[in-house]
């Protein structure tokens, strides 16, 4: 702040010559105020280069039409101008003065708060522990040796066996009892669903088998009668991500089947088919989710995170479709609701006492009993069965307004819209009863917001809501397949893919769950998690089979997430590596700069090139244009410094029968010169950089609070950023800030604004 | 995954229904009259087998005596035909009560699978599909006779077990449909939009209100996405509207509330799925329907016939157990009855837009899986049809000898213009459809 109050006057001068030089060279294309103008240069002047660098970047290339014509201090003191006009973020910010905006509840808002509303009603879960796969019952008809009928059970990792050859009853090489006749198993258990959509389970078996996914009652799958060639059967239904659900596998094995075998496999929206890894079963069980179906239009996701700013007839409908689901559901099941039973002579007023506190549940605040008489007790008189009457309470309550607008009343600076703000950040849900209790007890302290947001990131919401933004920030949200060339790369099948991804997360979780919470450890880390399969493709040893272990790799070679053999096959071609894939995702996401689209597309074609060169040739040559230079410069020497990873993401000295150069010259914002060695020398770059925190710290407070970061105040980038230093780069500690600060809004912590009141 | 995949994958899921748009997606409930008389099939099913000498009538031809089992259908007796003689002649797999309940309206071999009954091989699914099925696909493949659900599958009292025994209605190789027991789940399938619209449409004012209320507490800039959103909320109702402006013919019969699915409750969930299965008709909803009395080997205990005993038990006890004998004639007499209610009902209503009444468009098959429960045999399966609309001669006992029950599914078929040559194993096809005109 003070810095670019003592800089304006001394730049005030210049920039009067900025503005008239800009004027007579620079307005034909750029536009008066750098807008653009069409058909000359469509696109709008703003970036986050320095001064210095504009100043040179001008004086050799602009106009375009005469370069050479304004340099030196001309130049200088256009750069300057257009900085500090309408270029940098501080001007932009000034134009157009960020607010906290009237939001509807994103898509992921909306099928969590539903989700959670419900199971409100029901008894918590147990958390889950770290064991994987699930608990099997094993049992057979026919007395075995001993003349007992016997029972064990043990925990399957997955679900995958051909008792042909392996005996059902033989857990411990011990025992050698033979497979008998008939037996049956029931596994039963929770299946973690990593993301939101349809999944479809398969059941392959000869045999008997049922199938029971986040519903106990009815069956998934019902193949209970084997018959004819038909082993393969299959169910679908749509779960949210990021949440567990009761899963039951009976299988049966009667006596006259010549053949005994079963596999559980399942189709997630991200994978093709595989057997469910055994990383996505748990022994323990949970309650069903309620999952609505109804298909929502996208979010608008076009500044980097998604927010409800608009309203269309397709969301409408879908919230509609939602409200009606719901109801139907609570119906279904009334008493259990209403903690009633159907001949109780006081069901009516349970009911009601149901409906009052659905709807306090769902609009996050306490009613008047002038709202309870309006929004219940009249919807309960009206002369229909009770049931209705339940039903226009819940479609009315979910369709309005204060649920689907999770800062309706932001004006309000009560408990209930602190609280509220505090679990939409943390959780994209609604706040629990305990947050809910604080509430109502009037407006928290900072204190205690803070301590509720310690206590609120323990919960598997949080956990998940942090998954779905390291997602975003490592781009695994857009990866869809990772297919690569059978013949170069066997052996890397989407089972691979899917234990990748599963390393990915292990290894996030391991760094940011931990104590320090070292955002360093993200980039700087030489660990690597395998399972068997991985170990046998990188070639990495391990002791054991079959779960996931933490095995220090080579820090000469890996480096934190820069390095994972996932992104790094993301980010490849299905034959080769990608340098400018790789760049492009190192410059945004991790050196935090950004890029704009480019100018023209130019396709990658391997056959363009001379047989012999090498990817860091090739990619040089193609963007040798002035046009491609602009980013290209950047993006290059970051995708050429991780060419020691082919496109499965495997350490490699060579790219053909050429040795690898993985040295490049990279030059910073403001215009110094890095040379990196490699990942290694990028990621301690950006460990250092206070654009690459910042951008951090950005991106993470977006998904947080849904809503532009300078409307909290102009100093909130920089004051977050400093306290994320002082915390050794603690992860955790900065969630709990942008969610204290997001909950009271920024007021505390603004000191001087000189942007527009928030709403209201 | 690109699109096409994608979208693939949904279609193979089948949940591309989930995303129709909420009023779009309700009933079209257009009731013009319609270009040709139509034509409707129910077939009720009774299990156990029967008692012959109970059962069929003496006499061959249009001058023949109901015995004691169809009395109760003597007011029909002009609008009816008993078949003698009709063989279920698939063999193979599976016991007799299976081959029974899954061969009798699919006329092909169940697939080997793990199903153990009491006698003979194991066994999966039938391997094809059923009649009822084979004429709901030819209706709905035609504009005319296309209808919302094309077939509804009733069942009473039937087991929450899905087995060989349990369903007769098939879609196809392996998919056996399983009737809907539950008649207030029925209903929902039948009419549980049409509440929804309905309780939608009652709260929508109060939404319009409240979004209006609201909007007055918040800054300019933000009201556009609120005044949007109330543009949003009047062109649903405004579409409500519109669509309530088809109202059904008849509405929804009103239920008795809370029925359990519980053998003592049998005489009234079946009376309440005959009145959903008429209503149902009448706002042409469907035009093949099934009602499915409990099961193969189905246990029912006619507590309020006086019978204690379990149905299929009974079945077992030789001819010579007078008291055997007379429980299940009063049994399968008390099918009768419930025949009765559902033939009364056809008669006694006109036609919805057309001319008689609907029985004169409606044939009813009843049949069982087993001839006689004792012998187990598949023989002289007694199949009676009442009703009319097929072009068959009623009013009539015939007599076959031993003709495959596939050319009975054979004449139903051609009856309804759906030409086909063979149904179910085609070397039971021999000799076409049976004559019945």
């Amino acid at each position: 702040m003070h810095l670019l109050f003592l800089s304006l006057p001394a730049r005030a001068a210049s920039s009067h010559d900025g503005r008239s030089i800009y004027r007579h060279q620079c307005a034909k294309c750029h536009g008066i105020r750098g807008e653009g103008v069409k058909g000359k240069y469509d696109g709008s002047l703003h970036g986050d280069w320095s001064v210095e660098k504009l100043t040179r970047y001008i004086a050799k290339n602009m106009p375009e039409d005469a370069p050479g014509r304004c340099t030196g201090p001309d130049a200088e003191s256009v750069a300057g101008f257009i900085h500090d006009d309408f270029y940098s973020r501080e001007a932009r910010a000034r134009n157009h003065p960020a607010r906290v905006e009237l939001s509807r509840l994103t898509n992921r808002q909306y099928l969590h708060t539903i989700a959670d509303l419900l199971r409100s009603f029901s008894d918590s879960d147990p958390a889950l522990n770290r064991d994987r796969g699930l608990r099997g019952d094993y049992s057979n008809r026919i007395a075995g040796p001993e003349g007992k009928k016997q029972q064990f059970d043990r925990v399957d990792k997955q679900i995958e066996f051909d008792f042909d050859a392996l005996s059902a009853f033989a857990p411990t090489s011990t025992n050698t009892t033979r497979v008998t006749n008939e037996f049956n198993i029931n596994w039963r258990g929770s299946v973690l669903a990593e993301e939101t959509g349809e999944y479809q389970f398969t059941v392959r078996t000869p045999n008997g088998a049922r199938l029971w996914v986040n519903d106990e009652e009815t069956p998934l799958i019902d193949a209970g009668v084997a018959s004819g060639s038909d082993t393969e059967h299959q169910g679908a239904l749509k779960l949210l991500g990021g949440r567990a659900y009761p899963i039951r596998l009976e299988y049966y094995k009667a006596p006259k089947d010549k053949q005994a075998n079963v596999s559980l496999r399942w189709t997630t929206p991200r994978s093709t088919e595989m057997t469910v890894p055994s990383q996505q079963l748990s022994p323990v069980k949970v309650h069903p989710s309620f999952v609505v179906h109804a298909a929502f239009p996208p979010d608008d996701s076009s500044v980097g995170y998604e927010r409800g700013v608009s309203v269309s007839k397709a969301w409408d409908d879908a919230t509609t479709q939602g409200a009606v689901s719901v109801a139907n559901h609570v119906v279904s099941q009334l008493d259990r609701f209403a903690q009633s039973k159907p001949k109780d002579s006081n069901r009516v007023e349970r009911v009601a006492a149901f409906c009052e506190t659905f709807v306090a549940r769902a609009w996050r605040h306490s009613l008047s009993s002038e709202e309870k008489k309006r929004y219940v007790g009249d919807l309960l008189k009206a002369p229909v069965p009770i049931e209705d009457g339940v039903r226009r309470v819940i479609l009315l309550s979910l369709k309005s307004a204060r649920f689907l607008y999770p800062n309706l009343r932001d004006d309000l600076r009560d408990g209930f819209t602190i609280a509220s703000r505090l679990s939409f950040g943390l959780w994209d849900s609604l706040p629990d009863r305990e947050l809910s209790a604080l509430a109502e007890a009037g407006v928290p302290t900072e204190d205690k917001i803070r301590d509720q947001a310690r206590r609120m990131l323990k919960d598997p919401r949080a956990h998940s809501k942090m998954r779905s933004f390291l997602h975003h920030w490592l781009h695994m949200d857009s990866v869809e397949e990772v297919p690569k060339d059978a013949a170069l790369y066997p052996g890397f099948t989407p089972e691979t893919v899917a234990d990748l991804r599963a390393s990915l997360d292990f290894f996030l979780d391991d760094v940011v769950w931990s104590e320090a919470s070292d955002y360093r450890r993200l980039l700087l880390e030489d660990d690597l998690w395998v399972n068997e399969r991985l170990a046998r493709f990188y070639g990495v040893e391990i002791k054991g089979a079959g779960d996931f272990v933490k095995v220090d790799a080579d820090p000469k070679q890996r480096s934190g997430v820069l390095t994972h053999p996932y992104l790094l096959s993301a980010f490849s071609y299905p034959k080769a590596s990608s340098p400018i894939h790789r760049g492009v995702f190192l410059t945004r996401n991790i050196i935090g700069r950004a890029l704009k689209p480019p100018p023209m597309a130019v396709a990658f074609k391997d056959a363009d090139f001379l047989p012999g060169m090498t990817m860091r040739e090739k990619v040089a040559e193609l963007t040798r244009p002035q046009a491609c230079q602009t980013c290209h410069s950047v993006i290059n020497p970051l995708g050429f410094s991780l060419e020691n990873f082919d496109a499965v993401g495997r350490f490699r000295t060579k790219d053909g029968d050429r040795l690898i150069d993985a040295i490049s010259s990279y030059t910073t914002d403001d215009g110094k010169v890095v040379e990196f060695k490699g990942a290694r020398d990028v990621a301690e770059f950006a460990v250092g950089s206070t654009a690459a925190q910042e951008a951090f710290v950005e991106q993470l407070f977006h998904q947080i609070a849904k809503q532009p970061m300078a409307a909290y105040g102009d100093r909130t980038r920089e004051s977050l950023r400093e306290t994320f230093v002082k915390s050794e780069f603690n992860i955790q500690k900065l969630v709990v800030d942008i969610a204290t600060l997001t909950a009271l809004r920024g007021e505390e912590k603004r000191t001087v604004s000189k942007s527009k009141p928030l709403r209201r | 995954m690109n699109t096409l995949h994608r979208r693939q994958f949904l279609k193979a899921l089948g949940l591309s229904s989930a995303t129709l748009p909420f009023i779009v997606g309700l009933p079209s409930l257009g009731l013009a009259a319609p270009a040709r008389p139509r034509q409707r099939l129910v077939i009720l099913f009774s299990p156990n087998g029967t008692i012959p000498s109970n059962f069929w009538p003496d006499d061959i031809g249009k001058d023949f005596k109901l015995k004691e089992i169809l009395s109760p259908l003597e007011p029909f007796k002009d609008r009816m035909l008993t078949l003698q003689g009709v063989s279920n002649k698939v063999r193979g797999d599976g016991d007799s009560h299976m081959r029974g309940m899954s061969c009798l309206l699919t006329g092909i071999e169940l697939f080997p699978g793990n199903i153990q009954g009491g006698s003979d091989t194991p066994s999966g699914w039938a391997s094809g599909i059923s009649i009822d099925q084979e004429l709901r696909n030819f209706f709905q493949s035609r504009e005319e006779t296309r209808t919302r659900f094309g077939s509804l599958e009733f069942g009473v009292g039937v087991t929450d077990r899905a087995d060989p025994w349990t369903r007769m209605s098939y879609a196809g190789p392996n998919k056996p449909i399983a009737p809907v027991s539950d008649p207030y789940q029925m209903y929902e399938k039948l009419y549980g939009q049409m509440k929804d619209k309905a309780n939608l449409s009652s709260v929508l004012e109060g939404v319009r209100e409240d979004l209006k209320k609201v909007r007055k507490l918040i800054s300019p800039e933000d009201r556009r996405m609120l005044e949007e959103h109330e543009t949003l909320v009047r062109q649903m109702e405004r579409d409500l509207a519109q669509s309530g402006k088809n109202p059904l013919r008849l509405a929804p019969p009103t239920l008795e509330l809370g029925v359990a699915d519980q053998n003592d409750n049998v005489p009234r969930l079946s009376r309440m799925q005959i009145d959903l299965l008429v209503n149902s008709f009448i706002n042409d909803m469907a035009r093949v329907a099934t009602l499915q009395y409990t099961k193969s080997v189905g246990m029912a205990r006619m507590k309020w016939l006086d019978i204690t005993d379990g149905h299929h038990a009974l079945s077992h006890e030789p001819d010579k157990s007078d008291d055997a004998v007379a429980k299940l004639t009063k049994i399968n007499r008390w099918f009768a009855g419930e025949l009765r209610y559902l033939v009364e009902k056809l008669a006694n209503t006109p036609e919805p837009g057309g001319e008689g009444k609907m029985l004169d468009h409606t044939l009813i098959v009843w049949t069982n899986e087993l001839g006689k429960g004792n012998s187990h045999t598949l023989d002289n399966i007694p199949f009676v049809l009442l009703g009319g609309g097929f072009g068959f001669q009623m009013g009539r006992s015939m007599r076959f000898d031993k003709v495959a029950h596939n050319r009975l599914h054979l004449a139903l078929a051609h009856a309804v213009g759906h030409r086909i040559e063979t149904f179910g194993k085609p070397t039971l096809c021999d000799g076409g459809p049976l004559k019945l005109g």
